[in-house]
């Protein structure tokens, strides 16, 4: 069988997460486990209760980024195949808004690439959340991506 | 070079200079700041990133705040704020991200 035939799936969405459909993506005959992280609205923040969140994202970088984290993992672990969704837009508590598989003949390679995929998601894709609160609205505190170092002369705004 | 810009005041450089039309885009709280999503500007060929958002803090000079905990990006990589523009380049500045 030739693995490479059936490539990876990278996606934004704005519907709900069809988490079967990614589970099936990269279900072959040759795997023996599939990992799964289900990264959903969880109804509280920073001791406040959230009501919603919304999405959104600089989507034509976001995807190339997804990509990126595709190539990585296949180049450190020995994986088959992955499935990244992230949703935009207004979500609701529950709702799913990440969701990664990642199949590989033996299990040990598929958890370690799957948590290295929604880590490296959080750091370095441009997605961003805003939350909603009974009190009003804050964009989540984020993480700064790893920037490039700067050449001579580069100096900040005063 | 014909001087044409979106909103009028949004030039960066005189008549006579070489010049570069690059695309700007803002995310999250800047987009709310500066009020638009994307922006058209016309500025020297080879400036840097770093003109560009100072031109963005003459309007917007809360910007500034901000500047510490960005990131830009020129054509959908990140990129370090002395990076040169050229015409058609595509420039983003990039809040911390919190997808997930």
């Amino acid at each position: 069988m030739n693995k490479s035939l059936q490539p990876d799936l990278l996606a934004l969405v704005r519907d709900p997460i069809d988490h079967l459909t990614l589970i099936d993506h990269v279900r072959a005959a040759e795997d023996g486990a599939i990992v799964t992280f289900d990264g959903c609205v969880r109804n509280h923040s920073h001791g406040r209760r959230t009501l919603y969140l919304d999405y959104e994202a600089y989507e034509s970088m976001a995807l190339l980024k997804m990509r990126e984290i595709a190539g990585q993992i296949h180049e450190q672990f020995p994986i088959h195949l992955v499935a990244i969704a992230h949703r935009l837009g207004r979500l609701e508590i529950g709702e799913t808004s990440v969701f990664i598989a990642v199949s590989s003949a033996h299990r040990p390679a598929a958890f370690e690439a799957c948590r290295f995929a929604i880590d490296t998601l959080k750091r370095t894709v441009p997605i961003w959340k805003k939350e909603y609160f009974e009190d009003g609205a804050v964009w989540a505190d984020g993480e700064m991506p790893p920037a490039p170092l700067e050449t001579r002369a580069a100096k900040p705004a005063s | 070079m014909a001087r044409r810009t979106c909103a009028g005041y949004n030039s960066l450089v005189s008549l006579s200079s070489q010049t570069a039309r690059v695309k700007v885009l803002f995310f999250g709280r800047l987009k709310e700041i500066v009020g638009h999503a994307e922006d058209s500007v016309e500025l020297p060929d080879g400036a840097p990133i770093e003109a560009l958002f100072s031109h963005y803090g003459v309007n917007h000079p809360e910007l500034a705040r901000f500047r510490a905990s960005l990131v830009a990006s020129r054509n959908q990589e990140f990129a370090a704020w002395s990076t040169p523009l050229h015409s058609g380049d595509e420039v983003a500045f990039l809040p911390p991200v919190s997808g997930g």
